[in-house]
């Protein structure tokens, strides 16, 4: 065990940071927003990280927490930035945003070591400090799931003008994705710059946007445990896929696409879609199991008149 | 209560509303009538503050709200149920309750709850239920429920009735009767004149933006030539 552990330490790691950069992404997707912001936080905390360690030799969670900050602040700017945009529009532009970042660090001069980036930045964090992490952040997003913060997230989603005249900011719920995202990929690249000890403008790109779509896709959109599944299997794949050498990127795009196709809610999806099936089976429901999973189109509706007719008399008198 | 005056609501292209005044008084249902585009449903969301009204005013008891965030409006005491049944289709009966008691506290939320289960029996069965399942009548009466949950002092209903079978839409209108009975202000847009003019108080008909008849259903029930001339022959015929 201990020699396994050893020997796949960065894929641990790798998965550990994947899941916190894929859930800067599946935090706002929550919310109905269409959002790669996160990616550009990535940047934000992985050359705070670089630049404060080296420079100033801070300890690492300085390092880290200083960018999570600057980042859930520039997020909070964005999100009132692009207020009015939606849908694609707010996808582009949040991916301008990461673009931009990484054309800043690329011509950032001393500061941010131009295209070659910065190197030894070394640092105490450890495995197990990112493990402890991600593991504080997934059971404060797991609650956030549930309860009041959670059901007007969902509401958010399913139908912002809805949710508004019902009494909820809409918008101050976006603002608040928009921060959680921003210290999620923060949080995602500071420690990777640590544990690397280095960074450059090619490790905070484009292919991050890509990474964690896919992980979010294959995953599951709708809760942090669709994210780990992805994160899981897209950080472990190249590995187990050595064998097809360089077919390796078709084999991603063809489980990319089966996925988005067939599987529209992730594997988490298909998870509690069995896990579902399964508890009905054993129930054994007469009649109303099938009922539940029909359309409500094909409900009886003189069935339903009838079991109206109380509330109304009784709302009349 | 609430007094709408002289509200005007422009579009890119178009001016939906011009001129429209109206008022909903506690206890008593103002029915605004009025064919597809007369600018119905635009004076109501500029009232809610979905839209900004362009210029006008919109009073809550005595507060001006003209132009407020849609949010705010509701926790000074006025809620829309916006039209086509909309649920949380995803969430139980109850999450759905519950998100509408979002701006009162908790001890309020649970007791206003009790009220609209009572108000409302079918709901209660069905509280565990996804609110997507339920048949369109018992989402009417979710949307009603919902908007109760704030504990509203004006009510504005859009269209309640739209798409339900005659006999639903007898229930529905019972319902929205019920809340103006318990004392709430309600703004009842209908386009089934004849059914709304059997709960109605106070009538306002729109035509093409403007107000074209405003006065007691009474009235609005005998001035057959107003109904007649602006809503078509089809909200006269028996």
């Amino acid at each position: 065990m201990n020699q396994w552990y050893l020997s796949h330490e960065i894929l641990i790691q790798g998965t550990f940071i994947s899941l916190l950069l894929a859930l800067s992404i599946q935090v706002p997707l929550r919310a109905g927003v269409f959002s790669f912001a996160g990616i550009g936080s990535y940047a934000i905390g992985a050359y705070t990280a670089a630049i404060l360690t080296i420079r100033e030799q801070v300890a690492p969670v300085v390092a880290i927490g200083a960018g999570v900050l600057i980042a859930a602040a520039a997020g909070y700017l964005l999100a009132l930035l692009v207020a009015r945009l939606s849908g694609l529009y707010l996808g582009m532009a949040t991916i301008a945003f990461s673009l931009f970042l990484g054309v800043l660090a690329t011509n950032g001069g001393d500061l941010t070591g131009g295209a070659t980036g910065l190197f030894g930045a070394l640092s105490t964090l450890t495995t197990a400090h990112v493990i402890t992490i991600t593991v504080l952040v997934l059971v404060a997003l797991a609650a956030s799931e549930r309860g009041s913060f959670g059901r007007r997230v969902d509401a958010v989603r399913e139908d912002p003008q809805l949710a508004v005249s019902m009494g909820i900011d809409v918008n101050r719920v976006r603002r608040r994705v928009f921060v959680i995202s921003g210290a999620l990929g923060a949080c995602a690249g500071g420690m990777n710059t640590l544990l690397r000890t280095t960074v450059s403008p090619e490790t905070v790109g484009f292919h991050l946007v890509v990474t964690a779509l896919t992980m979010i896709i294959v995953g599951g959109a709708l809760s942090w445990a669709g994210a780990a599944i992805g994160a899981v299997i897209f950080t472990w794949l190249p590995s187990v896929l050595q064998f097809v050498g360089e077919w390796q990127l078709l084999v991603y795009g063809i489980v990319v696409a089966i996925a988005a196709v067939y599987v529209p809610n992730g594997l988490l999806g298909l998870l509690q879609e069995g896990w579902r099936r399964l508890r009905r089976r054993g129930r054994r429901l007469p009649a109303g199991g099938a009922s539940v999973a029909a359309a409500p189109v094909a409900e009886d509706p003189e069935e339903k008149l009838a079991a109206l007719g109380g509330p109304t008399a009784e709302a009349r008198s | 209560m609430l007094q709408i005056d002289d509200l005007h609501v422009r579009y890119a292209t178009a001016e939906a509303v011009r001129g429209v005044s109206a008022s909903a008084t506690p206890g008593r249902i103002t029915l605004v009538l009025g064919a597809n585009g007369a600018g119905k449903s635009s004076t109501l969301r500029a009232a809610a503050g979905l839209v900004t009204p362009h210029a006008g005013r919109v009073t809550l008891e005595g507060r001006d709200v003209t132009g407020l965030a849609p949010h705010k409006i509701v926790r000074h005491g006025m809620v829309l149920v916006p039209e086509g049944r909309r649920v949380f289709a995803p969430l139980s009966v109850e999450e759905n309750l519950v998100l509408g008691g979002y701006t009162a506290t908790r001890e309020k939320s649970a007791e206003v709850l009790a009220q609209v289960y009572e108000m409302f029996p079918i709901l209660g069965q069905r509280r565990a239920g996804a609110a997507g399942l339920l048949s369109g009548g018992e989402q009417q009466m979710l949307a009603f429920g919902r908007a109760l949950m704030s504990s509203p002092r004006v009510i504005m209903l859009d269209e309640p009735s739209m798409g339900l079978a005659p006999t639903m839409v007898e229930s529905v209108l019972g319902a929205v009767r019920g809340m103006a009975d318990a004392g709430i202000a309600v703004l009842l847009v209908e386009q089934n004149a004849e059914m709304g003019l059997e709960i109605a108080d106070e009538v306002v008909a729109m035509a093409r933006g403007e107000v074209v008849f405003s006065g007691p259903a009474e009235q609005a029930r005998s001035n057959a030539s107003v109904l007649l001339a602006f809503l078509g022959e089809a909200a006269l015929v028996e």
